[in-house]
């Protein structure tokens, strides 16, 4: 009961505050936002903290504008404007009474600079502004700003909101940013220490940082209570970063997973040294540029679903060029593996040079969808969603290749007709047909392993060269013909890779694991899940 | 009985192509020196600098060849064998500089000095002697082929699983020589070299005699490679290359003969990386490319593999065309490399030496039949053993 | 046998006779420009714009009527990101092209491959990148960003408005950001910054999975002290760089990362929306707003018939050296290489940020130094600039080895590592 009343009082406050002012506020923020256009770089700290100041729900929208970058001045007398995009003119609003201003040429106008310094302040002025908002999700950024950016000013106002906030997530994140705020306050010993233990809890790097930080000014006696919070932050961080390596390391080998699984098929099971592999993941990746290329322009509220409709076209287009590179070239060298890798060496060139002629040298920007965006927290990881989908995607295209391989009567033949051809067609299996059918497959994987790829790396002609050599090594390492293999081969050489990596540094890991290969291939010379029986001879 | 030797380990063909290599050494040399830069038969420098690289190509191809064609190991890591013979040249000419470095530092090489070295590592001594550099030349690439070889042969590591960690090798290799804590110089490699042996890098005469020098190394390899194949030694390979099992089945220890041809082709490797480094005037680690491993199959491929003139034909040959074509049509090239290869593989798969060897032999042998009026001939056995 | 030495002889003929008929080309009545970029392989993502930019400048003043009442003829090479073809190339085209000068290179050993040619042949290289410096050879013409035109005013911007105490050194592994972090190792000590507030990592060529050490980063941004990136890590692996940065939420106000190989062009390939902030040291932005840059923006848009078309840095440096070039060859009356080599030395000309840009007796050139901050369009914006023009120091003056040397290709003194201490040409000069 006594909470709720607290609430309302705070919020008459605030209404009364931002009525009493209202009528002459309307000029006085007209004069405050202008001045933002006429202040050098180092002044609209200030004349930010001033807006900030009026406490006005209309400061709001200018300081977001300003933080994005649009907000613009009239050359010709000195008025500042919201900036709403549009074509070759500029749609003026009114930062005051958010009417329509008309719109006006873009010579006319002139953006208001903004640097990381102002949109520091601007972060946290509008953290102040929206700890009382409606929108959780304004809120929930608004914590996090206080988080990020302690100020001691702003304690007493997220003591407030603390009593106020009912949504759970918000909540946590406001208790956790008073404890930070109070340690950089003047607040008494014991409520500090309870901050320091709050914090001690909680495994965050705002908490660690802000505890570094005031170990070198905190009082005598305050003191052993932050090195003991910090040493147990520490130590709760050492323990998940051997979880995080896990995950990175699972990260890295589902990329080396799709990267590999096309040659899984080609090479593995055909028995092709197919050089022109990485070249068939580049085409899959050129796909996805085109696709969102076209929604882009012509369908811009599809763009979170351009991987979806990406992916099945990328493994039709880069299956038909499978589909060509067998029927023209590479039938006529089965027997002869090592040829393959000439021929396939020069296709290889021919499509690269293909493509930087077509799409030119330069990367081309392949956006990502909003669910393959940023990152969330899981206990002390970090996990971003584009490597969470990789990893789910990766198994998904593998279990759907191990099903298609073991369970339909495409793969029975495709088997039958690697392991043994003459044999496979007596049974009336049409040999040539299943050869191409295999390869288009192999190669419409690989340019769905592009569409995933593509989300990660550069888009660009030599995309494929940068994984040829590590999926070769992935197929090998898991033992040819095994498609078990390059799973168990894919993650295990990421995982390794990341245990490396933090004590040897990337270029010094990765040499190291290349070694260990070569030399676990003296050890198991058919690789980890070697084929038997007569096969092997073969 | 060296007659006999002699007689035994060349054909015809090889003796013509060594009596070439000897007349070039001779002929193009003096073209270069003697005659006026006007004079029609003038040969000049640019060209002379860019036929003694072709020629250490050669030999390198000649040295795959001698480990893919004869004895059916597929290297994919013969650039890095190269490579390192060049980096042993490199390091003689690098000492060589000596206080003429920009830093004027008479111990230490350029690269060492800005990055504040303040000694020469352990490796860098004993390269300021030509003969210690020169021995590392093949001892280098002799040891590292020879280490890895007698791992991997040992444990019947062989077809696609060889070549993969050959591969391996040389990707390790790149990857090492790339870091600059090696002290090699990292990726700019080693360069701006001054002298060798006493004599100008940028003189002409030595340009000559550098591409008369690669010429006779090339000769002499053939001879050797020749007389290596031609041995009963050499027919046991054949045999390793046709069919192992049966062959160590037969009593031979296979694993010994492949670890002997495979050390001799590397230090022979070394041997044309040293010999291409003051040439082009740098090495640096982009030489480790796995790429340029693949290269020489290549050219070996289109030559003709299991020849001996073949993999040099080859090299000259995709080299020629790689330098007119980048000058001819810079954008274009690319089609015109990698459609020579799809071609050579699908109607060439002799390869241009072995082709034409196949049809010669036809020919003289139709040519003898009808002579001999003989119904039905044994055509002679192409000399391209596919 | 005769198969193979018809084919040789053929072979022999067919190159001659392509030579002699360039030759004999050489002969008309144009004077050649070399241009020496790679137009496949790893770097002709970076190096074929350039090579178009070049074939431009040469249109447009071929347009204008030429160089000395001839007009000018592009030669182009693809030396193919292969550095012994790099050498291979420049002979051929200084001693069978016979070209004046070239225009080319973009990587550090692709120069260090072509030097001992330019010098052999006394022909002129203008070499347009930002480069580690320690260098200064008669025979070229620097006209990117020594590292005090670039690094070490960006450090300083980070420290004086941004506050920044802790510096984390991120680079490729190799020569450039190997040398250009030792200087800057030295110059933040030298102004205060502590040892263990420095952190230095390298990696590989075309790295792509940076979790690692994006992790590593936010971890040492977390001491409570204000932490920046300076990043040199090159081409194709800053791509996935600023995509793990985006998505693992290190944003420019919390951790800014300073680029110094990330232009327009890169950024091209990008979704720069989450990077906004983060930062670009340059001597060029193509948001630089002055009526030359309009212009050659436009020029260039019309030249490729793409309106999407980015401009950068580089791309400027060759328009000053080519302009640099055509007025020393003016003033010079010949295209000779040593009278070119005596008349570039002073010669002005407007660079596209709205000033002048000058050839120094070191051969390097200044240029103003332009801090940008990346924007939501893929461009840079300009939030700070130094006052003056900073000229290109080529012995950096905090390693302890070349700080006492300098360069004047000027007539009596002639050298490319003068040492102040010991008064000699040549290094130590002993």
């Amino acid at each position: 009961m006594y909470r709720i009343l607290q609430i309302l009082f705070v919020a008459l406050c605030l209404l009364i505050s931002a009525h009493v002012v209202g009528s002459r506020a309307a000029d006085d923020l007209g004069v405050l936002v202008d001045q933002l256009g006429a202040a050098k770089l180092s002044d609209m700290d200030d004349r930010i903290a001033a807006l900030a100041k009026t406490g006005d729900a209309k400061v709001i929208p200018v300081l977001e504008a300003l933080g994005e970058g649009e907000l613009y001045q009239r050359k010709s007398d000195g008025k500042v404007f919201l900036v709403k995009a549009g074509g070759a003119d500029l749609q003026l609003v009114d930062p005051v009474t958010g009417a329509d201003a008309g719109a006006t040429p873009k010579a006319a106008m002139q953006k208001v600079k903004v640097n990381n310094a102002v949109r520091r302040a601007v972060r946290s002025a509008l953290g102040g502004l929206t700890l009382f908002s409606e929108d959780t999700g304004a809120r929930l950024k608004a914590a996090q700003s206080m988080l990020q950016t302690p100020n001691a000013d702003a304690l007493e106002a997220i003591e407030t909101a603390i009593a106020a906030e009912k949504d759970g997530s918000v909540r946590k994140v406001l208790v956790e940013a008073r404890a930070v705020t109070l340690l950089v306050s003047d607040r008494p010993d014991d409520q500090k220490r309870q901050a320091i233990a709050l914090l001690a809890e909680g495994n965050g790097r705002n908490g660690l940082a802000v505890l570094t930080s005031a170990l070198a000014t905190a009082d005598v006696s305050l003191k052993p209570d932050i090195e003991a919070a910090i040493a147990r932050i520490e130590q709760t961080q050492a323990f998940w970063s051997a979880g995080q390596n896990v995950w990175y390391g699972l990260s890295l080998g589902s990329v080396l997973l799709l990267a590999a699984i096309g040659l899984a098929i080609t090479f593995g099971v055909m028995g092709i040294i197919n050089m022109a592999h990485g070249e068939m993941v580049m085409l899959g990746a050129y796909t996805t540029f085109l696709v969102q290329e076209v929604v882009r322009n012509s369908y811009p509220e599809l763009f979170d679903w351009s991987l979806a409709i990406a992916l099945p076209l990328a493994f039709l287009v880069t299956g038909a060029v499978g589909l060509a590179i067998e029927r023209g070239v590479i039938r006529f060298l089965y027997g002869r593996p090592l040829e393959t890798l000439l021929a396939t060496w020069g296709i290889s060139l021919i499509l690269q040079q293909s493509v930087r002629s077509i799409f030119g040298p330069t990367n081309r920007e392949v956006g990502n969808p909003s669910w393959m965006s940023g990152a969330f927290d899981l206990g002390g990881l970090t996990i971003t969603w584009n490597r969470l989908w990789i990893i789910v995607f990766a198994l998904a295209v593998f279990a759907a290749l191990l099903f298609l391989l073991k369970r339909t009567s495409m793969g029975l033949k495709m088997r039958a007709v690697t392991q043994n051809r003459r044999m496979a067609s007596s049974m009336g299996i049409r040999t040539p047909w299943v050869d191409a059918l295999t390869f288009a497959l192999g190669s419409g994987i690989a340019g769905m392993a592009g569409v995933a790829l593509s989300q990660i790396d550069n888009v660009s002609p030599n995309l494929g060269q940068g994984y040829i050599i590590d999926s070769f090594m992935v197929v090998v390492f898991g033992g040819v013909g095994n498609l078990w293999g390059t799973l168990v081969g894919a993650f295990s050489l990421g995982i390794l890779n990341k245990f490396l990596e933090p004590y040897a540094g990337a270029v010094l890991g990765k040499i190291l694991v290349l070694v260990l290969i070569i030399l676990f291939i003296q050890k198991k010379p058919r690789g980890l899940f070697a084929l038997k029986g007569r096969a092997v001879e073969a | 009985m060296i007659t006999s030797f002699l007689m035994r380990s060349f054909d015809r063909s090889i003796l013509i192509a060594v009596a070439i290599l000897v007349g070039l050494a001779m002929l193009v040399p003096a073209l270069n020196l003697l005659t006026a830069p006007d004079h029609p038969l003038h040969v000049p420098t640019y060209l002379v600098s860019l036929f003694g690289k072709y020629l250490t190509y050669a030999l390198l191809a000649l040295a795959l060849d001698l480990v893919w064609g004869f004895c059916g190991i597929l290297s994919l890591g013969h650039a890095a064998f190269f490579a390192l013979g060049g980096y042993a040249m490199g390091m003689y000419l690098m000492r060589q500089i000596g206080a003429r470095g920009s830093y004027g530092n008479p111990l230490l090489p350029d690269f060492m000095v800005f990055l504040n070295w303040k000694e020469l590592p352990w490796f860098w001594h004993g390269f300021d002697m030509f003969w210690f550099a020169a021995l590392m030349v093949v001892l280098v690439p002799g040891l590292l082929a020879f280490v890895f070889g007698w791992f991997a042969f040992r444990s019947r590591v062989n077809g696609v699983y060889l070549s993969i960690i050959t591969q391996a090798m040389t990707y390790a290799l790149l990857l090492a020589f790339f870091r600059n804590d090696m002290g090699f110089g990292g990726n700019n490699g080693l360069t701006d070299f001054k002298d060798i042996l006493g004599f100008n890098i940028q003189a002409d005469g030595t340009r000559a005699a550098l591409f008369a020098a690669s010429a006779l190394m090339l000769a002499l390899c053939l001879i050797l490679s020749s007389a290596i194949v031609r041995s009963k030694y050499g027919k046991v390979l054949v045999a390793v290359r046709d069919a192992e099992s049966r062959t160590r089945f037969l009593g031979y220890r296979v694993e010994h003969i492949k670890l002997f041809a495979f050390t001799v082709s590397a230090m022979m490797a070394g041997i044309a990386g040293a010999l291409y480094v003051p040439q082009v005037g740098i090495i640096n680690p982009g030489e480790f490319e796995p790429g340029n491993s693949i290269e020489v199959v290549i050219w070996t491929a289109v030559g003709g593999r299991g020849t001996l003139i073949g993999p040099i034909v080859g090299a000259i040959l995709v080299n020629g065309g790689k330098s007119i074509f980048t000058a001819a049509f810079p954008e274009f090239w690319l089609f015109a490399l990698g459609g020579l290869f799809v071609l050579v593989t699908l109607f060439l798969p002799k390869g241009v030496v072995g082709t034409a060897g196949a049809y010669l032999a036809r020919r003289r042998a139709q040519r003898k039949a009808q002579a001999d009026q003989m119904p039905d001939n044994l055509a002679a056995e192409p000399m391209a053993a596919e | 046998m005769t198969i193979k030495a018809s084919l040789t002889g053929a072979f022999l003929a067919a190159v001659l006779s392509t030579t002699a008929l360039n030759a004999a080309f050489a002969a008309d009545d144009t004077i050649k420009v070399g241009i020496l970029h790679s137009l496949s392989g790893t770097m002709a993502i970076s190096e074929t714009t350039l090579k178009d930019a070049m074939l431009m400048l040469i249109d447009e003043q071929n347009k204008k009527g030429g160089l000395l009442g001839k007009k000018l003829e592009a030669v182009v090479v693809d030396p193919a990101s292969d550095w012994p073809l790099f050498a291979e190339k420049a002979r051929e085209l200084v001693s069978v092209d016979k070209v004046s000068a070239v225009f080319g290179c973009w990587t550090s050993v692709s120069r260090k491959s072509v030097l001992p040619v330019f010098e052999e042949l006394n022909s002129i290289l203008f070499y347009p990148v930002q480069y580690e410096g320690e260098e200064s050879q008669r025979n070229v013409f620097y006209t990117g960003a020594a590292p005090n035109q670039q690094a070490i005013p960006a450090v300083d911007y980070l420290m004086a408005n941004e506050s920044v105490e802790r510096w984390v050194l991120a680079g490729t592994d190799y020569v450039y950001p190997r040398t250009t972090n030792k200087i800057l190792e030295a110059y933040l000590i030298s102004k205060g910054v502590k040892p263990e507030d420095i952190m230095i990592n390298y990696t590989p060529f075309g790295h792509s999975d940076w979790q690692t050490i994006v992790s590593d980063i936010k971890k040492f941004g977390s001491a409570g002290k204000k932490t920046a990136v300076v990043s040199t890590i090159n081409g194709d692996a800053n791509v996935p760089f600023y995509k793990e940065l985006a998505n693992q939420g290190v944003k420019a106000e919390d951790i800014p990362v300073v680029a110094f190989s990330v232009g327009e062009e890169e950024l091209a390939g990008l979704d720069t929306g989450p990077l906004v902030g983060h930062l670009a040291a340059w001597n060029y932005f193509q948001s630089v707003d002055t009526p030359a840059n309009a212009e050659f923006i436009k020029t260039w848009k019309a030249y490729t018939k793409n309106d999407k078309r980015v401009t950068n840095d580089p791309m400027e440096a060759h328009y000053i050296g080519f302009n640099m070039w055509l007025k020393a060859v003016e003033k010079a009356g010949t295209t000779d290489t040593d009278a070119v080599l005596d008349a570039m030395i002073g010669v002005s000309v407007p660079n596209l940020s709205g000033g002048y840009s000058t050839m120094m007796p070191n051969h390097h050139i200044t240029k103003p130094v332009l801090i940008g901050e990346i924007q939501g369009d893929g461009q840079f914006e300009t939030v700070w600039e130094t006052p003056g023009l900073v000229v290109g120091d080529e012995w950096s003056d905090y390693l302890p080895d070349s700080k006492d040397l300098i360069s004047d290709w000027r007539a009596p003194m002639s050298c490319g590592n003068f040492n102040v201490a010991t008064g000699k040409c040549g290094g130590k000069g002993s």
